[in-house]
């Protein structure tokens, strides 16, 4: 039997063990991150830890004996206690946290009920759990959602949208009169349409997916090649006589995302009628041309022996007429002569016979041919030699009309006063013309079509009516068939000049070639 | 009128005080001290315990929660306060207050706290055993239809100061037993004012 030292040692023990047990629940009910606290049946709370009153904004003295109800809604807090009550266990109720002064928020409540010896709930447990952080997640995450819906949506009206301009391109593409070739960057064929599939004469899924350059394997595209190069070099306009009349004519764009090029277009049109026109046309101006000639040099000489006298005396009055009417003949004749030049142009029948010539000589006595006009006008009229100037292998004859036609419409369109400055010069590649007036100029709307047939500038024809358009015209195909380029600089009012290199040494070359 | 100076005569007569109390209701003076006052304050208080001749195993910071002390600290731990903060009656009250909060005592018995009759007739006066080892606390009256209970204390005749202190820690319990509101606890009968027992009316709202 135990003494009753022995009852208090042990008495002392359990006080001890008891000191200790309670000082580890307080550490661990202190320590808890989740905020707990402990209500009693009634909603009263009746303990809270550290996590409590932080989350609470209460402190522990303020709200240990308080209602439950300080930090939850009342209706959704009794409901709380009835389940907990009856279940024993509630797990992760969603429900608003009232904290003290601060605004309400979303939070997880758990709830576990405290039983007596006979199983009698007397109270529970309630821990908090900030929803916060995971509600705005929520909230972001649902944006995001919706950001993403919204992309997705815009992503796929823009898809359908891609896709019904892409039919409608292809409708367009495929009811398109001409003939449209598509290439990607590497110059692949990636689409066509049936105009280009009839004038290629090749169903569109024997080109599609080849190469430019394997285009030479197929028969009917090494016309194409030759004009094109292997390399598919930008073209404008070029014709290409695929078979007798059946002329296409062929351009090639290249087809530009922003500043970055995507491929090439190809544009088969059609011009045949246009060529088979234009034949009948020049045709008929050769021919028209051809029977006129013959009656005006009959007309001319016969004038000729009338104003000489060879078929007797006539008076000084009808030595005026009869002159006026030379004159106007002669432009007939002239303007004949300009159309028959035109006419071989087009029917490539402007036969070149070259031969070694002195430009400058040529230029000289282009310019004295039209002095004394140049005197009659009151227009200094200037020859400038620079340097050395050498022998150049040209058709002296067709070079003449193409210097004479430049320097006249310089003299022609330049009012008295004025200056016509003829330069001539020459490096080691190229021989260089020009021809400087103070004259009208050509105003900047009509500069482009300058060396087109027929055309005459608006402020040219009023002061000359008698110009036939085609000096211009004459002068570009008679330089470029040299191999020269031609070019002018003009300003209304101020003066023109025009300009014209003929190559010495490669284009040379290229020329003799073409004969 | 009972001396509220502590007087090195008063703290030997307490200190002489037959009856001992739980370590737990010695520390919450500290503790509330500490917590409301301040460490410099907190000092203050332990000093003016040293001044006086307190033992160092009787303060707070020694003192274990679940072993028994003099009954007679717990007089003299108020009265320290009062000198040294100024505390009025309303804060002793406030102590007392908290103190029936953080009991654990208070915690245990939590179980018992349903039905309130239960624990006022048959649970609550074990409470008081568990804190002191002298007087017996005695529920006379509950009626819940008016909110109202009436307790008795007898034996313990302490010190006024704890009669304070008892107003503050009934209320707070009554409040967390009831779920009430606005309870106001009142010394009805008190042996400092000639009475034989001390009895405390309590009263609240719903």
């Amino acid at each position: 039997m135990a003494t009753l030292n022995e009852k208090d040692n042990k008495t002392a023990l359990l006080l001890e063990d008891l000191a200790a047990l309670e000082g580890y629940i307080h550490d661990l009910f202190t320590f808890s991150p989740l905020p707990i606290c402990f209500v009693s049946p009634l909603g009263v709370i009746l303990e809270a830890n550290p996590a409590f009153e932080k989350i609470s904004k209460f402190s522990i003295n303020e709200i240990v004996g308080e209602p439950i109800e300080r930090v939850f809604e009342k209706e959704a807090v009794q409901k709380l206690t009835t389940d907990t009550l009856e279940k024993g266990i509630i797990e992760g109720r969603e429900m608003t946290f009232i904290p003290k002064e601060t605004e309400s928020f979303s939070a997880q409540v758990f709830t576990r009920a405290r039983k007596d010896e006979k199983g009698k709930a007397v109270g529970f447990f309630l821990g908090v759990f900030d929803l916060t952080t995971i509600k705005n997640a929520e909230k972001e995450l649902k944006k995001t959602q919706t950001a993403l819906l919204n992309i997705l949506e815009d992503t796929e009206e823009a898809r359908r949208m891609s896709e019904e301009e892409k039919k409608k391109t292809q409708a367009i593409i495929a009811s398109f009169t001409d003939g449209l070739l598509v290439f990607d960057q590497d110059k692949t064929l990636i689409m066509t349409n049936p105009q280009g599939e009839e004038f290629l004469k090749i169903r569109s899924q024997d080109m599609i997916g080849k190469s430019f350059s394997e285009f030479s394997k197929l028969e009917n595209l090494k016309g194409l090649i030759g004009i094109l190069g292997k390399e598919m070099k930008g073209i404008f306009r070029k014709e290409w006589a695929v078979e007798e009349n059946f002329v296409l004519e062929v351009s090639t764009i290249p087809l530009m995302l922003g500043e970055e090029e995507t491929g090439t277009l190809m544009v088969l049109h059609d011009i045949s009628r246009e060529k088979i026109v234009e034949r009948l046309k020049t045709e008929f101006v050769s021919i028209s041309a051809h029977q006129l000639r013959t009656p005006l040099s009959a007309i001319k000489w016969t004038l000729r022996m009338l104003l000489d006298g060879d078929l007797g005396e006539i008076s000084p009055e009808q030595a005026e007429y009869l002159e006026k009417t030379y004159r106007s003949n002669e432009r007939m004749i002239s303007l004949i002569n300009s159309l028959l030049n035109v006419t071989r142009i087009e029917e490539g029948r402007f036969i070149y016979k070259p031969a070694w010539t002195e430009m400058d000589k040529l230029v000289e006595s282009m310019i004295n041919t039209l002095k004394d006009e140049a005197k009659r006008r009151e227009i200094e009229l200037k020859f400038e030699k620079i340097g050395q100037i050498p022998k150049i292998l040209v058709d002296d004859e067709k070079m003449k009309l193409a210097v004479q036609n430049l320097i006249e419409n310089a003299v022609i369109y330049t009012l008295s006063g004025g200056k016509v400055i003829v330069t001539l010069k020459a490096t080691r590649e190229e021989l260089e013309f020009s021809v400087k007036d103070t004259g009208l100029g050509v105003p900047k709307d009509q500069q482009e079509r300058v060396f087109t047939k027929f055309f005459r500038a608006a402020n040219a024809m009023r002061l000359d009516t008698e110009g036939s358009g085609l000096g211009l015209f004459i002068s570009k195909n008679v330089i470029e068939a040299h191999g020269g380029k031609i070019w002018f600089e003009s300003e209304e009012n101020k003066g023109s000049t025009f300009y014209f290199t003929l190559p010495l040494k490669k284009g040379l070359e290229e020329f003799l070639e073409k004969l | 009128m009972v001396e509220e100076i502590l007087t090195p005569e008063l703290v030997k007569k307490l200190m002489a005080f037959e009856g001992k109390i739980r370590g737990m209701d010695l520390k919450i003076d500290g503790e509330f001290i500490l917590k409301k006052e301040g460490k410099e304050n907190f000092e203050k208080l332990k000093e003016k315990l040293i001044k006086i001749g307190i033992p160092n195993e009787y303060q707070y910071d020694k003192i274990k929660s679940l072993d028994f002390y003099p009954g007679g600290l717990k007089a003299i731990s108020l009265l320290a306060i009062k000198q040294v903060l100024g505390y009025d009656d309303e804060k002793i009250q406030e102590i007392g207050m908290i103190a029936s909060k953080s009991s654990l005592i208070v915690r245990i018995f939590i179980k018992y706290f349903l039905p309130i009759s239960d624990f006022f007739f048959k649970k609550g006066p074990r409470i008081w055993d568990k804190y002191w080892t002298v007087g017996k606390l005695t529920p006379l009256d509950l009626n819940e239809k008016e909110k109202s209970a009436l307790v008795r204390i007898e034996g313990l005749d302490l010190h006024p100061v704890y009669c304070t202190y008892l107003k503050g820690y009934f209320a707070t319990l009554t409040k967390m037993v009831t779920g009430g509101s606005n309870v106001i606890c009142q010394e009805t009968k008190c042996s400092f004012r000639g009475d034989k027992v001390h009895e405390f009316l309590l009263k609240w709202q719903h």
